[in-house]
């Protein structure tokens, strides 16, 4: 072949991934004690559309693996045997493995970790255990590939050793190892006889046999047939040139030829299924034991089966399946084969719906393709600053134009009323571009919280609501690890031991509950569960014994802030999960720098709420805008709690440490803005000024200001750009005049405020 | 850097390179053209807190926040007036854009390499380890500057220092 396959590995990857990424999801749905058939099959499905792209695309060591994977997945899949936690941990181990060597092979390198082995090794286990009581056939003899045997053949094979070109360092020893990897070999005549005569008993089909022969002869010098001591079934196999060894008989029926070419062309390997019997005259291939698989009943209906068997070449279902159509025709099945019935009419379209991108949703994929165009992240944010630009564009014509007479002038008046409704709308939909689903975050944590719970041994469902809400896709990748943190905390320190939990009164299984909502112009992402609550005495002590100030009686509020404090830890033991103390403080962080924040509300044995706060989008800002002489400052909306006109004696000093301001009974640090900035000017008196009331990193501060001028939404832009980060600002943003405003950061103006002092 | 500096330079037919000069106090200097892009004049400069004297604050360009370097402040030369007549080059150095301000713009010279001779160390205002070379224009001296060099280097304290050892 010299076809470029590496045109195409690409398109593999993508698809692999998105198998895999399915699988997982199918997995974690997956309940072991009432395992769902479609569920299953959905998963097999996954598994085997991998195995074949990496098969045909040559990447060996995947296949290998969901050969194994698939092998286990049938078993289950055809009820020979019950799912069982040790499986699906070990198929999510697969995932994970899978995962690794996509990843590998697609930076073009080799995946080697012991981990491969150790997998398949725990898969195969699994496996034989499934197999042993299941399976009615002898274990193959090839301990590579267990639970095979049901469907492996016995084939003869005759060729004349003067056929074979020895000339290219063949021999017969050599022929018989290359065929052992497939199975048994047996010579059944003499080494030096003029026919050979061997019997392999192998689960590869003819072609694969001949296939191995004609490297060394020609094909056509050889015979095989399937040998006569198997049932009759097999013949009609051989003689229906299928690769299936042992399934996809169709017997007799007229018609047949029809209906089986579909399934062969595409089912090489595949293990599988069903005999189509049934029609007049085929009582024979119907009164064999056909271990365990359906029976197509329905002579008049085998047009039907050839119009499904059909179908499911299209959708590449790949020949399994359990058809049984003929309406009216009573089920000819043995005990053996009910179960599997069960499975039957595997149209692709109830799985597609569970978002598994089995293959029934091979054929729609390019539909979606033509609809969506990937575009780099920097074309969009050109396009988001150049809008922010016409937006500011306009506001500067506006006010240009605010001097005009209105009457006079009604037509320019007119067109910038449009002219701002059109830049809005255009604004609004390009920063939709940017915009993701939260569930690009949530996804990942059923599988986080499943493996955390099995870890300690509690038990957790996880609730998952409002996964459609969209933000910023900047913000989705950064919410991430602050969720990670608060979902792992929740179970660690939360959810209580299931004995505990039965103490309490409460169901033993825990639950989480991740809900994400619009709340005006913000998103609220909460974190809640039903587990022990904030332990206010715990913290309060930990505080004590940590020299954390706090006030006297300190409000619930207050309390629950202590577990952002950097090192604060109330966990007993440190695990790999949790409990060394840093994490909160971090999440705190994070979610900050994201101009967002988190409150924290918990009730001891009822559980914890976590709620974060975050603006829509990292582009722009809610802010307000306050005046220090001829400058304008942006303060963002998110840290005002209030403002106020202070009176003369709100004003103190305390010796060493600055001074504060008196608010509300409290004494906050006062930041005077014109000093920590050292601006020009006549500072006016304090009490002539306003007083603004920020929440920051570290409490409450007052920001001494000259004036509130208005409330803005502003387009974030960065300092760094083309400058450096400045001390008290986290960015600037261009005003309605075109003048440069600058954003304040409140946190550092409070460190700033306290180096100058 | 330096390399790419004079891959990328415009060059004439006859090799020369295309340079604008200005005038900082008495002297006068060039830079290539190439790392300018507009001349334009000086207003609603917003000021930056807590920054040196000479960095006046940042500007509005069309969208782009850019910052505002007085070089006659950065060199120490007499009085600074900010009137209808201040200039200021805004210029594209190292993937940033800066605005200089200097005492005027007086022209754009070609030059062909040769023309240009090397500095000795000699007490211009500028550090010797800016200046590309020395050139003469109508018996005038012209100092030729790598501006790029000047702009990143750790004592106008535009870039943050990590960023010029990366450089």
């Amino acid at each position: 072949m010299t076809i470029d396959m590496s045109r195409f590995y690409q398109v593999f990857f993508d698809e692999a991934g998105e198998h895999l990424a399915a699988m997982e999801a199918l997995l974690l749905e997956l309940d072991v004690d009432a395992p769902d058939l479609e569920t299953l099959n959905a998963i097999f499905r996954a598994a085997h559309s991998i195995k074949g792209g990496a098969g045909t695309f040559g990447f060996l060591d995947m296949a290998q693996l969901t050969h194994v994977l698939e092998t286990l997945l049938d078993r289950l899949r055809k009820q020979e045997t019950r799912p069982t936690v040790e499986m699906i941990d070990a198929f999510l181990g697969a995932c994970d493995v899978l995962k690794a060597q996509l990843a590998a092979h697609q930076e073009g390198a080799e995946y080697a970790d012991p981990q491969i082995a150790e997998v398949s090794a725990r898969l195969e286990s699994l496996s034989e255990i499934a197999a042993t009581p299941a399976s009615p056939a002898p274990r193959p003899p090839s301990p590579a590939l267990p639970g095979t045997a049901a469907t492996a053949s016995i084939w003869l094979i005759e060729f004349r050793p003067d056929a074979i070109d020895f000339q290219s360092g063949a021999n017969l020893h050599a022929l018989r190892d290359v065929l052992a990897e497939m199975g048994s070999v047996e010579w059944l005549s003499e080494g030096d006889a003029e026919v050979c005569v061997w019997r392999i008993k192998t689960w590869f089909g003819k072609e694969e046999i001949l296939e191995t022969f004609a490297f060394v002869c020609d094909p056509e010098r050889i015979s095989i047939t399937a040998n006569t001591d198997v049932s009759p079934a097999s013949l009609a196999n051989a003689d229906d040139r299928d690769g299936d060894p042992g399934f996809g008989f169709f017997a007799g029926a007229p018609g047949s030829e029809r209906a089986l070419d579909p399934v062969e062309t595409d089912s090489d390997e595949e293990l599988g299924f069903g005999f189509f019997a049934g029609a007049p005259g085929s009582e024979q291939a119907l009164d064999q034991d056909l271990d365990g698989f359906g029976l197509f009943g329905g002579s008049p209906g085998m047009e039907q089966v050839a119009a499904v068997a059909n179908q499911g070449r299209a959708e590449q279902e790949q020949g399994y399946g359990f058809f049984d159509l003929a309406p009216g025709t009573p089920r000819i099945a043995d005990g053996n084969a009910a179960p599997s019935a069960e499975s039957t009419v595997e149209r692709p379209s109830p799985t597609s719906g569970l978002g598994a991108p089995g293959p029934g949703a091979a054929p729609k994929r390019p539909a979606v393709a033509d609809t969506s165009i990937r575009v780099s992240v920097e074309k969009v944010d050109q396009l988001i600053n150049l809008v922010g630009e016409l937006v500011i564009t306009h506001a500067m014509l506006a006010e240009s134009a605010s001097d005009l007479d209105p009457v006079m002038y009604e037509r320019i008046f007119g067109g910038l009323s449009n002219l701002e409704r059109n830049s809005r709308d255009l604004q609004q939909a390009v920063m939709s571009i940017r915009m993701l689903p939260i569930s690009f975050v949530f996804n990942r944590f059923p599988r986080v919280v499943r493996d955390i719970a099995a870890n300690l041994g509690k038990k957790v469902t996880l609730k998952l609501i409002g996964e459609d809400t969209e933000l910023d896709k900047g913000l989705i990748e950064r919410l991430a690890d602050p969720l990670n943190h608060l979902v792992r905390n929740s179970i660690d320190h939360g959810i209580e031991q299931p004995e505990r939990r039965r103490e309490a009164g409460k169901s033993e299984t825990g639950e989480i509950t991740l809900r994400a909502s619009h709340r005006g112009g913000s998103i609220l992402v909460e974190v809640r569960d039903d587990g022990a609550g904030l332990d206010r005495e715990k913290l309060l002590a930990k505080a004590a014994q940590q020299g954390i100030p706090m006030p006297e009686n300190p409000s619930d509020k207050e309390v629950w802030q202590l577990i952002f404090h950097a090192g604060f830890s109330t966990a007993e033991r440190v695990t790999d999960i949790s409990g060394r103390g840093v994490g909160m403080d971090v999440v705190r962080r994070n979610i900050e720098a994201m101009n967002g924040r988190v409150e924290i509300d918990s009730q001891a044995g009822h559980g914890t709420h976590i709620a974060i706060r975050l603006p829509l989008t990292l582009a722009i800002l809610d802010g307000l805008s306050v005046r220090m002489g001829e400058e304008i400052f942006i303060l963002p909306l998110t840290a005002i709690q209030e403002s106020l006109q202070p009176t003369r004696d709100q004003f103190k000093t305390v010796a060493g440490r600055g001074r504060v301001a008196h608010v509300n009974g409290d004494y906050l640090p006062l930041v005077v803005l014109r000093e920590v900035f050292h601006l020009d000017g006549q500072p006016p008196r304090h009490e002539d000024g306003i007083l603004v009331i920020v929440d920051t990193s570290e409490g409450l501060a007052a920001l001494l200001v000259d004036e509130l001028v208005a409330q803005h939404q502003v387009v974030i832009k960065s300092l760094e750009t083309n400058y450096r980060k400045v001390d008290g600002v986290s960015g600037a943003t261009i005003m309605g005049d075109g003048r440069v405003a600058l954003i304040l950061d409140v946190d550092a103006l409070v460190r700033l405020n306290r180096k100058n002092s | 850097m330096n390399d790419e500096r004079k891959d990328g330079a415009m060059i004439n037919p006859e090799g020369a390179r295309e340079f604008l000069t200005f005038t900082l106090g008495d002297e006068e200097y060039g830079i290539d053209i190439l790392k300018v892009q507009e001349i334009r004049g000086y207003d609603a400069v917003t000021r930056i807190a807590n920054a040196p004297a000479f960095i006046k604050g940042v500007i509005n360009m069309r969208g782009v926040i850019v910052p505002i370097l007085d070089m006659r402040l950065k060199f120490n030369l007499g009085q600074v007036e900010y009137n209808e007549f201040t200039v200021v080059i805004i210029l594209n150095v190292a993937d940033r854009v800066v605005g200089i301000v200097v005492d005027g713009v007086s022209d754009v010279i070609a030059l062909k390499r040769e023309q240009i001779r090397p500095a000795p160390e000699f007490g211009a205002l500028m550090d010797t380890a800016y200046i590309d070379g020395l050139t003469t224009l109508d018996d005038r001296m012209v100092i030729m500057v790598d501006i790029e060099k000047l702009i990143t280097s750790g004592e106008m304290g535009l870039v943050e220092q990590a960023r010029i050892d990366m450089a």
